[in-house]
């Protein structure tokens, strides 16, 4: 595969996981109505609703970290470095990739441990093992790994350091 | 000497954050860090995150006041309503000032995010107040992001959850104890727009014939019916803050798709996708503020500190100074989700002992941390709007100056003035703590 199609790649499935995060948000906000509905409307308050919409928050939030957030999109501690030389800040750039790869690696096993664990625990109303609503923490830790491997990687070999865009930030 | 597990995890953190890796992870990494040089099982960062994230039922009015604020800048209503406060306020000295200010006073009252009310209402009300010079370009920037800093202290506000969070204080409660403040936060920038708007000669902005004033006002209630029905619903106690949450993005969805038919599907999706990442970066300041705060709770910090500032004997009047003055310098260098998250449930014990009230103590905390977001070099705010205007970063700080001075007036006034923020809490039976 060409650099070209790795990164036309890269672009498609960026824009699938959007379209997931979208999906967990909706499906979030769905959940609200429907449980506002029940409850006021029908006078029959339902449990489950309030499952759904707890797992949602926690995969948005781990997803959107994982797989859509850019790293211009990241709040950062700025004032040093983005004030910092492009050589100092690339060297930054992997030493803080590197510490960051080495402690969500050494702590993998321990993680898997625990979410594999929890399988004996069942959610309170849909009865789901607990171990694949906490699975997302899995891809979350594995992709950590892998978004600052790629970073480390392209900016030793020459790619721009990331710095937070403060315009990007949504709040 | 022996350096503590403790001590370098802080370092580590320090560390990370200054050589630019994103706060969430610096927090969630030097946890990690801690429990490995503390030999506890380094599994438990996943569980703090997942256990914390998964039980506070709370949080969730985050992402939805964040959505309701964005399908609200969607569709027209920002327009609308800004059209109404030229009826109200155009006709005096520096009218478009006193319009942005009021519009922001009243978008407040529907979403808890000052940089989506920045981003929404400035999107407009910058192109009306440079339109044929009439304004400079960063006096209309420096108002816009001053006036945004009253959407999160009226409620509803998402610093005030996240401060629920950590101290356990009543969302209902703080959200009333946010509105005197606000209020005064609105009429002290007007102040200063009045008084800046006389020297420099701004214009007044043409009379409304009287009988379109009618049409302006229906046009514009819908939108003006949102504060009333959150307000109603949450302290008629129909709904939950977090369910009065959803019901403003529903309503705000249903207002723009239904009632103004001015959205189309591809703008929706946008919209979504920008709560889901504005969800997501500070789902990880709260993710890696978990662990952390795990790892503080272990070491018994809070309750040191405590101690040790019982030691110096300190009055409540100058514990709230020193708190204000410590929090008005972080928020120049830290983002202001972090410092609600980090810094201040160091705080809160000793609060307690002091026999503070906590829900005077939070709008005192958020009105702080919203001053932060103007004050260089690390205002958000001020980015977002130099961003937007092009303007130079410094031209605006310069305009800002009066409306942060005016700002911190307000804080000061209501530390010291507990009843400014109790008052109307207690007068829907707040009994305090």
């Amino acid at each position: 595969m060409t650099y070209a199609q790795t990164v036309a790649m890269g672009r498609w499935l960026r824009r699938r996981a959007e379209n997931v995060l979208v999906a967990l948000l909706t499906t979030m906000f769905a959940g609200f109505i429907i449980q506002i509905f029940y409850r006021y409307f029908l006078n029959n308050p339902v449990g489950w609703t309030e499952e759904v919409i707890i797992t949602m928050w926690l995969w948005t939030v781990l997803w959107g970290a994982a797989f859509v957030l850019s790293e211009a999109e990241e709040i950062r501690f700025d004032i040093l470095y983005s004030n910092a030389t492009e050589k100092l800040r690339r060297i930054c750039t992997v030493v803080t990739g590197v510490v960051a790869i080495f402690f969500y690696g050494i702590s993998l096993p321990a993680t898997y441990r625990y979410v594999a664990f929890m399988k004996v625990e069942r959610s309170a109303y849909l009865h789901v093992p607990m171990n694949l609503l906490y699975s997302v923490y899995i891809f979350f830790s594995v992709a950590c790994i892998c978004r600052y491997c790629w970073l480390v990687y392209h900016v030793i070999r020459g790619a721009k350091s990331p710095a937070t865009d403060p315009a990007q930030i949504i709040d | 000497m022996p350096v503590s597990p403790f001590t370098l995890c802080i370092i580590a953190i320090v560390l990370l954050g200054v050589l630019g890796l994103p706060i969430g992870h610096s927090m969630i990494v030097a946890s990690i860090f801690y429990l490995l040089l503390s030999g506890l099982d380094l599994g438990t960062a996943a569980e703090q995150i997942l256990n914390g994230l998964f039980n506070s039922y709370v949080l969730l009015a985050i992402p939805l006041f964040i959505l309701a604020a964005d399908l609200m800048n969607i569709g027209s209503l920002t327009d609308r309503l800004l059209q109404f406060c030229l009826v109200l306020v155009g006709r005096f000295r520096g009218g478009l000032g006193h319009v942005n200010v009021v519009a922001n006073m009243i978008f407040a009252g529907m979403s808890g995010s000052a940089i989506a009310d920045a981003v929404g209402i400035g999107r407009i009300i910058i192109g009306m107040m440079t339109k044929d010079g009439k304004y400079p370009v960063a006096y209309a920037a420096a108002i816009t992001a001053s006036a945004a800093i009253i959407g999160p202290i009226i409620p509803p506000s998402i610093p005030m959850v996240l401060y629920a969070l950590i101290s356990d204080a009543s969302i209902g409660y703080l959200f009333l104890g946010g509105v005197v403040p606000g209020v005064l936060l609105g009429i002290g920038f007007m102040v200063m727009n009045s008084l800046i708007a006389r020297r420099r000669d701004f214009p007044v902005e043409p009379n409304i014939p009287m009988r379109e004033i009618p049409k302006i006002t229906m046009r514009a209630f819908p939108a003006l019916m949102l504060p009333v029905i959150l307000l109603f619903g949450i302290y008629g106690g129909v709904m939950t803050p977090t369910e009065g949450a959803a019901a403003a993005a529903f309503y705000a969805l249903f207002a723009s798709t239904v009632l103004y038919r001015a959205v189309t599907w591809r703008q929706l999706y946008a919209a979504i996708l920008t709560s889901g990442k504005a969800t997501t970066s500070i789902g990880m300041l709260i993710a890696g503020a978990m662990v952390f705060n795990y790892v503080v709770t272990i070491e018994n910090i809070p309750t040191a500190l405590a101690r040790f500032i019982g030691g110096y004997d300190l009055t409540t009047a100058g514990f709230l100074l020193l708190v204000n003055a410590i929090l008005l310098v972080l928020g120049c260098l830290l983002e202001g989700s972090t410092v609600l998250l980090v810094v201040v449930p160091i705080f809160i014990p000793t609060a307690k002992a002091l026999g503070i009230d906590l829900v005077h103590f939070g709008v005192v905390v958020v009105v702080n941390i919203m001053i932060g977001l103007l004050t260089p070099p690390y205002g958000l705010l001020l980015f977002v709007l130099a961003n937007m205007t092009k303007q130079p970063l410094s031209a605006i700080v310069r305009e800002a100056a009066p409306f942060i001075i005016a700002a911190i007036a307000v804080l000061a006034l209501i530390t010291m003035v507990p009843d400014t923020v109790l008052w109307l809490p207690k007068l829907l039976n707040y009994k305090g703590n």
